[in-house]
């Protein structure tokens, strides 16, 4: 790899982060919403160097970086400062020097290795592949959904949704995953009766009988993402995939609620959403 | 999608070199809308022949935009293209920023200075390098080229390493982390903390005790003198991005398809036995390679775990995973990372257990 496919590589990386973040919501489907002035950032940054690199090496002045073949002056001192293995060191410089250049170990300067053509896949997958965010397939992939939290972690302060504060007679807004957490750990049970409204997408069950609504939530990026979902019975399922908003009520299981795998409710609506902008929780 | 547009007027032709084979070879291992094998050589020019082949990738990558884009419905292919995504994209402002960083250790502070601030002697270095990990905001993919121009600059390897072990395993926004997932849970905080800072530190000392300077690859880089401190910066920061970048890509490509191979019933499967599970989890953190910053909320999420083997996930995966062996493999050869990535696997296990056994 050469240096101005070099810097041209940069470039693009640099736009596929641009373009993904800037003038779409692209990045939303992949990371948390957090990174965007991060990846900004980073794609600025890339493009400046990318471009810098092609004027540099049009202009001819990396030349003289490139053909300077001597053991660098950095090699000596730290021969001479570390007292441990100066003698290795120093060898080490001299074989890397004498087993000749243009093999791509790093010391010829204007040859990248072979690997570095990999950062163009993640230009080909941003810009022809568009990674949708995940859906119903890792919810159906994922089999059951994650397990309870540790039953020791049963403080109050976990939860942080309204329900506590709203009046009894309110239309609770919960996230998926809050609502999961209350039925699976709240021993007081304040979920009981109260009327909650749920968004997420449609997975048809897989033995049949009902549907889930479901989100995924993610920590950081989406190789981290975690399963919840809630199981509808009394309304048709609908295709998958599909976004929904729910209002309904949780059905109270009897005994511990820590041994129950599968939470659902029975629905009083239930409305088709375009897709919220951010697919995650 | 102006930067495209940029990227081909910046790079004008100037024919000076001929076109080797290297651009068609290197171009052949890149995957399909491939031109033929002696595309180019009709042409005069090295860097024509590069701007010719980015032209025509970048039209390649507008005509399947247009027309492939609608026909990728694979699910199974989707979801994994999204993780390979995320992955590259949630380490890339990491890895510029590392990188960035570590251009600047080599281009503006002198060597003179890590003399006053670390001591020589490496035995002494190491937990000095070990207890500097926990300052450096920044995950894995940072800390790689970091370690790199440390040891450049002369500061004893072992101690490099033990920071470029520590820094992404304590730090102090991986330890939030850690207390947000486990809320309520104030030991296994102390337990990450410390288990982390053993492993780093006693590897570091193993590796003063039987390291070999040649065993590491380093890039010994020549600056002409006449060399500004911005061109040693730019020239630095160019060369870290394409050996950890492209490595980082590689961990990221087996990364993704691991987790969408392997299903999740299978490790629920073995969370009963005791120590096994704490392999499996260890094994786990390897293979699933999750930002240190995000791997708590997962270690949380895997509740048929025991304390020990959560401890493991989140002791083994800074230090060791395919995305980090992937990328020392580029910075410092493979030669070191066979014998790095063993003894970090070995002393991470040891530490969790003893210190499993004695907080959790």
């Amino acid at each position: 790899m050469n240096r101005i496919a070099q810097g041209l590589t940069l470039v693009l990386l640099g736009a596929a982060a641009l373009t993904s973040t800037v003038p779409t919501n692209l990045y939303l489907n992949w990371v948390k919403a957090g990174f965007g002035p991060f990846l900004i950032a980073a794609g600025v940054v890339m493009v400046l160097l990318g471009v810098l690199i092609i004027v540099a090496e049009l202009r001819g002045e990396s030349h003289a970086l490139d053909e300077e073949d001597a053991v660098p002056e950095d090699a000596v001192t730290t021969a001479s400062s570390d007292g441990s293995a100066p003698r290795s060191e120093l060898d080490h410089v001299t074989a890397e020097y004498g087993n000749g250049g243009g093999d791509g170990h790093g010391h010829d300067h204007s040859v990248a290795p072979r690997v570095a053509w990999l950062l163009l896949l993640p230009v080909i997958a941003v810009f022809v592949i568009a990674p949708p965010a995940l859906g119903s397939y890792t919810v159906e992939s994922t089999g059951g959904s994650s397990g309870p939290p540790p039953r020791d972690e049963r403080v109050p302060s976990r939860f942080t949704d309204e329900l506590s504060q709203a009046g009894p007679e309110d239309v609770v807004p919960l996230d998926i995953q809050q609502f999961v957490m209350r039925a699976w750990i709240d021993e007081e049970r304040e979920l009981s009766g109260r009327e909650v409204e749920l968004t997420g997408f449609a997975v048809p069950a897989q033995d049949g009988d009902g549907w889930y609504l479901a989100r995924l939530q993610m920590a950081c990026c989406a190789a981290d993402a975690v399963v919840n979902k809630i199981l509808i019975t009394d309304h048709p399922a609908p295709e998958a995939d599909t976004w929904w908003t729910v209002r309904g009520t949780w059905v109270e299981p009897e005994g511990d609620l820590y041994d129950v795998s599968e939470h659902e409710i029975t629905t009083t609506s239930v409305d088709e959403v375009t897709n919220p902008p951010d697919p995650y929780e | 999608m102006s930067e495209r547009t940029t990227s081909e007027r910046d790079a004008t032709p100037d024919p000076t070199s001929s076109l080797g084979d290297s651009i068609a070879r290197d171009w052949s291992d890149h995957g399909d809308e491939l031109p033929p094998a002696d595309w180019g050589r009709r042409t005069g020019s090295r860097r024509t022949g590069t701007v010719w082949l980015f032209a025509l990738f970048i039209t390649a990558m507008a005509m399947a935009h247009a027309w492939l884009t609608d026909e990728l419905t694979s699910q199974a292919f989707l979801a994994w293209a999204t993780i390979f995504t995320a992955i590259s994209f949630q380490a890339l402002p990491f890895l510029v920023f590392g990188v960035a960083l570590s251009a600047a250790l080599i281009a503006f502070v002198p060597t003179s200075a890590y003399q006053r601030f670390i001591p020589s002697k490496p035995g002494r270095a190491v937990p000095v390098a070990g207890a500097s990990g926990a300052l450096l905001p920044g995950c894995e993919c940072a800390s790689v080229p970091i370690a790199g121009s440390l040891i450049k600059r002369g500061v004893a390897p072992a101690a490099a390493l033990t920071f470029l072990l520590a820094a992404p395993s304590i730090n102090p926004i991986v330890m939030i982390a850690t207390a947000v997932a486990f809320a309520g849970q104030p030991e296994m905080i102390l337990a990450r903390f410390v288990a982390s800072l053993l492993a780093s530190v006693v590897i570091g000392w193993i590796w003063v005790r039987f390291g070999k300077a040649d065993w590491l690859r380093l890039p010994s880089r020549t600056h002409a003198p006449g060399a500004s401190k911005w061109q040693v910066f730019r020239e630095s920061m160019l060369h870290d991005m394409m050996h950890a970048g492209g490595y980082l890509v590689v961990g990221a490509l087996a990364a993704a398809t691991l987790n969408v191979m392997v299903p999740r019933e299978w490790l629920l499967a073995v969370a009963e036995a005791p120590i096994i599970s704490v392999l499996v989890l260890a094994l786990l953190a390897i293979l699933l390679s999750i930002c240190s910053e995000a791997d708590a909320f997962v270690a949380v999420s895997l509740t048929d775990f025991s304390p020990t083997a959560k401890l493991a996930f989140m002791v083994i995966g800074p230090i060791v995973d395919l995305k980090l062996i992937a990328m020392q493999a580029g910075v410092f050869g493979w030669r070191f990372v066979a014998r790095f990535a063993p003894i970090c696997l070995v002393v991470g296990l040891l530490s969790t257990f003893l210190i499993g056994a004695i907080l959790l």
